[in-house]
C-alpha cells in the first residue's frame, strides 16, 4: 500500500465513510498490435457515480483503451477488474477471468463509436440490451419491454419504434444504440464518443442521460470525448493520452490547461470559465503553423515584460494568432528565455539574476517603443528586473495582466515583491492608468482593438 | 420527472411489432397447414393419379389415424415412391431456406446464399468424385459423406480468403467464393469431359440440375436427421445471430462467444448445405429467396427467421418439385431447372429493389 493510499483511507475513515470498490480497475495495462504498443501502461479508477472523461488526439489510444476494457482486445499486461473481479486476461499473466461473458454483459455496457446499420427495428434492437438478463430460450417479457420503451423515450427515438435502423439517420441509429445501452441496466458504462454524430442539443441530452446514470443509478462511466468543452461540462474528471501514456488525471480545470493542449493536441486555445457552468470552456486558437495573413494580428507587435515562465503561454497563443512577439530583459535560466529562444522571439537578454545594466535596459526601451501593445504580466520583481517593470511605463499602449486567481480563477499564487514596495507601487500606478484584465481575455481585447 | 431528449413533448408507445413467440406462432401454423395441404395434393398428383380422398386417408393411417380407403396399388405408389419424396423435398428445401437465412445473417448481406460462397459447388465436387470412383455404388452412405467434404472444405476456404485478423471483409469473402466456385466448377466439367463411362456423365449431368425423382426411403432416413439436428443447432443460437447481425463488438459486449457461434454456424450450416446437395444435387436460389421473404413478412430476428426459413423453404421446394413432376407429365422437368427459373428473375428483382443498400431490405 503506497502513502498516499494510505492516507486516502484515512480520509475516508475519518469521514466516516466506507472505502468503497471503484466499479472499474485499470492496472498497469499496455496493449499493442503487431509489435507497436499502442497504450502504454495505463492505470485507471473509476469509482460508482463518477463519469470520467477520456481525452486525447487522435491515435492516443482512448478506443483501444475503452475496448481492452470491455474485452473487446487482449491486452499484452497489465490487468481489468469490474467490481474487484478480474474482468480481462493478459498475455503475459496466467490469471484466469473471475466473470463469465453474460455476468459481464450485466455489470458492463459498452457503446461503440459506430452505430451500425442493420434491419432491425428500432425496437428489436433496444430490447436486445435485456439479453444478458435473459435465459437462452427465455423471450422478452413485459418488465423487459417496459424497461425499453421507458429508455426509448428518453432518448426520443419512441417515433421510430418500428422503423429498421438502416432507414435512420446516423445520429438517429446513435440514439437508438443508446438507449439500448440504457437497457442494459450495466453498472459501468464505457461510451466511444457517443455524441459523436448528434446534433448540438442532442449531445447535451445524451450526456445529461449519461449524469443522470450516474447520479441516479450510481453506475461508473467512461466516456470518449472529442469536444473538451462537452468533457468538461459533464465529466467529474478527465484523463487525458497522448501516445498511449496518461499524462493527465484530474478535475476539468487539473488536466485542460493552455500547456495540456499543446502538448496532447498541437494546439493553441484558451480556458476559460463557461459562463453557464462555471466549468472550463476550450476555445482554440489554431496551430503553431497556421502562418496565414489574415490573422488578426498579422503585421502587429506585441512585447510581453515577463519572467519566471510567466509570459510562456501567451508567446505561443499570440504567435498562433499572427502577433510578431518581443520581449523584455530575460535572464539566463528563466523559463520564459528558453521559451523566446525556442519560439525565435526577440527579447533582451541578462545574465542570471543579475541587475539590469543601462545598455540593457536602453535595447529594452527600443523594444517596448516599436511594439504596438505592450504587455505587462504578473511575476515577481527584485531588485535586479525592477527596471523591466520601469520601462512598461514608456508605453502609451499598455496591457496589464492581473494575477491567476484574482479574478474567479484557479489558483492563488502571490506575486512576490521583493523590492520594498516598488514595483508594487509602479504596478498599481499602471493599473489606475489603464486597468487590469485576466490573461485569458487579452487576445480578445487585442483583437477588438484592431478591428 | 428524468430528463427526456425530446422534452417538450411525449411521443405515444405505438408499435406494430408483434411478439417474437406470435410471430413464430402464427408463422408456424400457417406454414404448417399449407405444408400438410400440400402434402396431400403431391402425392395424389402424377402419372398415376390417385384420389384426394384415398392419399388423405393413407396419410392419416400412417400417423395411426383410421384406416385407408386406398386400394393397395395406390398404397404403395405413396408409401414407396411418393412420401419419401415428399420428406426429402420439404426437408432439402427446408435445409436450404435455413442455410440461406444463417448465411445472410452471419455475412451480414442478404444477397448471401449457401451456392454464393462455394458451398455447393465444393457439395458437387464431393459427390461428382463418388459417382466417378464408383464408390457411390459401393454404399448409399458414400455420396452424402463426400458431397459434405467437399461443402466444408470449400467453405472454411473461402473463409480463409476472406478472414482479416479474425474479421470478414464481405467483398473478399464474395469475390473468393466465386474464384472457389469457378475452380470447383472446372474440377466437375473436367471429370464430366475427362470419365470414358458415359452412364457416370450422364449421372453428374443428372445430379448437378438436382432433382428428386430417384429418392428412396433410406435417403429420407440418412437426410432428415442430419437436417433436423443442423437446423436445431443454430435455432440454438439464433439469439446470439441477432447481435452478431448488428455487430460483432456489440455482440461481444453483450456476451455473446462470437467465434464460438461463428464455428457453430458454419458447421451447422455446411451440415446441412452439404447434406441437402448430397441427396438432391444443386438445387439453386432456395437458400436466397425463402429467407428474403420470410424476411419481408416477420423480420430479421433470427428467432424467428430461421425456424419460419426452414418451413418456408421446405413448403416451396415440395410445390416446386411437384410442378416439376407434372408440368410436362408424363415427362419430368428437373426441379433445380424449375428452382433457377423462378429464383434468377427474383434475384434479379430484389438487386434493382435493394440497388446500393447491402444488408437490409
Amino acid at each position: 500500500m503506497s502513502v498516499s493510499d494510505l492516507v486516502n483511507s484515512e480520509m475516508s475513515a475519518a469521514e466516516g465513510m466506507p472505502v468503497d470498490r471503484p466499479v472499474l480497475r485499470v492496472e498497469d495495462l499496455s496493449i499493442g498490435f503487431d509489435g507497436v504498443t499502442v497504450v502504454n501502461s495505463v492505470s485507471l479508477d473509476v469509482r460508482r457515480g463518477e463519469v470520467v472523461g477520456m481525452v486525447g488526439a487522435n491515435g492516443s489510444g482512448k478506443t483501444t483503451l475503452l475496448r481492452t476494457v470491455a474485452g473487446l482486445l487482449t491486452a499484452e499486461s497489465g490487468e481489468v477488474r469490474i467490481d474487484g473481479l478480474l474482468a480481462a486476461q493478459s498475455r503475459s499473466s496466467s490469471a484466469k477471468v473471475e466473470i463469465s461473458n453474460s455476468e459481464r454483459a450485466r455489470k458492463m455496457a459498452y457503446m461503440p463509436q459506430l452505430a451500425e446499420s442493420h434491419p432491425f427495428t428500432t425496437l428489436e434492437t433496444v430490447l436486445m440490451g435485456r439479453y444478458p438478463h435473459l435465459g437462452r430460450f427465455e423471450l422478452e417479457g413485459s418488465a423487459d419491454r417496459e424497461m425499453a420503451w421507458r429508455a426509448m423515450e428518453r432518448t426520443s427515438v419512441v417515433e421510430f419504434a418500428d422503423r429498421k435502423l438502416d432507414t435512420l439517420s446516423g445520429g438517429e441509429r446513435q440514439r437508438v444504440v443508446m438507449a439500448r445501452v440504457l437497457v442494459q441496466a450495466a453498472e459501468l458504462l464505457l461510451m466511444d464518443e457517443p455524441t459523436a454524430s448528434l446534433d448540438l442539443r442532442h449531445q447535451i441530452l445524451t450526456m445529461d442521460l449519461v449524469r443522470e446514470e450516474a447520479s441516479e443509478r450510481n453506475v461508473g462511466a467512461v466516456v470518449i470525448l472529442h469536444d473538451l468543452s462537452l468533457a468538461a461540462r459533464f465529466c467529474d474528471r478527465l484523463v487525458l493520452l497522448l501516445e498511449g501514456r496518461k499524462i493527465a488525471d484530474g478535475t476539468p480545470w487539473k488536466v485542460l490547461t493552455p500547456e495540456n493542449l499543446r502538448v496532447a493536441f498541437g494546439v493553441e486555445g484558451l480556458v476559460e470559465p463557461d459562463p453557464v457552468t462555471g466549468k472550463p470552456h476550450v476555445l482554440l486558437l489554431g496551430t503553431e503553423n497556421s502562418g496565414r495573413e489574415d490573422l488578426v494580428g498579422a503585421g502587429r507587435t506585441v512585447h510581453l515584460i515577463c519572467g519566471a515562465g510567466s509570459g510562456r503561454a501567451l508567446m505561443h497563443q499570440l504567435r498562433v494568432a499572427g502577433y510578431t512577439v518581443t520581449a523584455g530583459v530575460l535572464g539566463i535560466g528563466d523559463s520564459d528565455r528558453e521559451a523566446a529562444e525556442r519560439l525565435g522571439i526577440e527579447y533582451v537578454g541578462a545574465p542570471p539574476f543579475s541587475s539590469v545594466t543601462d545598455d540593457q535596459h536602453e535595447s529594452h526601451l527600443k523594444l517596448v517603443e516599436a511594439a504596438d501593445h505592450v504587455v505587462l504580466l504578473p511575476m515577481a520583481v527584485g531588485m535586479n528586473n525592477v527596471r523591466n517593470v520601469e520601462a512598461a511605463l514608456v508605453s502609451s499602449n499598455l496591457l496589464v495582466i492581473e494575477p491567476p486567481g484574482a479574478g474567479g480563477g484557479i489558483g492563488d499564487d502571490v506575486v512576490g515583491d521583493y523590492t520594498d514596495g516598488m514595483a508594487s507601487r509602479l504596478r498599481r500606478q499602471m493599473i489606475e492608468r489603464v486597468g487590469e484584465i485576466p490573461e485569458s481575455t487579452l487576445l480578445f481585447e487585442l483583437a477588438r482593438g484592431a478591428l | 420527472m428524468a430528463a427526456n431528449i425530446a422534452g417538450e413533448h411525449s411521443v405515444e408507445r405505438v408499435t406494430k411489432s408483434v411478439s417474437v413467440l406470435r410471430r413464430l406462432y402464427v408463422g408456424a401454423l400457417v406454414l404448417g397447414g399449407l405444408t400438410v395441404l400440400m402434402a396431400i395434393v403431391a402425392a395424389s398428383v402424377g402419372p398415376f393419379a390417385i384420389p384426394f380422398s384415398h392419399t388423405t386417408t393413407t396419410l392419416l393411417s400412417l400417423v395411426g389415424i383410421g384406416e385407408s380407403t386406398a386400394r393397395p396399388a395406390e398404397q404403395a405408389i405413396i408409401e414407396s415412391i411418393r412420401l419419401p419424396r415428399i420428406f426429402l423435398s420439404f426437408f432439402v428445401g427446408a435445409a436450404l431456406g435455413i442455410s440461406g437465412g444463417i448465411m445472410q445473417g452471419l455475412f451480414r448481406n442478404s444477397m448471401a446464399d449457401p451456392g454464393i460462397i462455394g458451398v455447393s459447388s465444393g457439395g458437387a465436387v464431393g459427390a461428382v468424385v463418388a459417382i466417378a470412383t464408383g464408390l457411390s455404388t459401393v454404399s448409399a452412405y458414400f455420396l452424402p459423406f463426400f458431397a459434405f467434404i467437399g461443402s466444408a472444405l470449400s467453405m472454411a476456404t473461402v473463409f480463409l480468403i476472406a478472414s482479416v485478423g479474425g474479421r470478414f471483409s464481405m467483398t473478399t469473402l464474395l469475390l473468393g467464393g466465386i474464384a472457389v466456385s469457378s475452380f470447383l466448377g472446372a474440377i466437375t466439367t473436367a471429370v464430366i469431359i475427362l470419365t470414358d463411362d458415359l452412364n457416370v456423365q450422364r449421372e453428374i449431368i443428372f445430379w448437378i440440375a438436382g432433382g428428386f425423382d430417384t429418392t428412396r426411403g433410406e435417403d429420407v432416413r440418412i437426410a432428415v436427421p442430419i437436417i433436423v439436428i443442423g437446423a436445431l443447432i443454430s435455432v440454438f443460437v439464433a439469439r446470439d445471430m441477432n447481435l452478431m447481425l448488428v455487430s460483432e463488438d456489440e455482440a461481444r459486449s453483450l456476451g455473446v462467444r462470437v467465434a464460438l457461434v461463428r464455428n457453430t454456424l458454419l458447421v451447422s450450416a455446411s451440415l446441412i448445405t452439404g447434406t441437402a446437395v448430397a441427396f438432391s444435387g444443386i438445387i439453386a436460389f432456395v437458400g436466397l429467396v425463402v429467407p428474403h421473404v420470410v424476411r419481408l413478412v416477420v423480420g430479421a430476428d433470427h428467432r424467428v427467421l430461421l425456424p419460419l426459413s426452414a418451413l418456408g423453404g421446405g413448403l416451396f421446394l415440395l410445390v416446386a418439385d411437384t410442378a416439376a413432376r407434372v408440368v410436362l407429365s408424363p415427362a419430368e422437368l428437373r426441379v433445380g431447372i424449375l428452382t433457377a427459373l423462378i429464383g434468377a428473375p427474383f434475384f434479379i428483382y430484389l438487386l434493382i429493389k435493394t440497388r446500393a443498400r447491402m444488408i437490409g431490405l
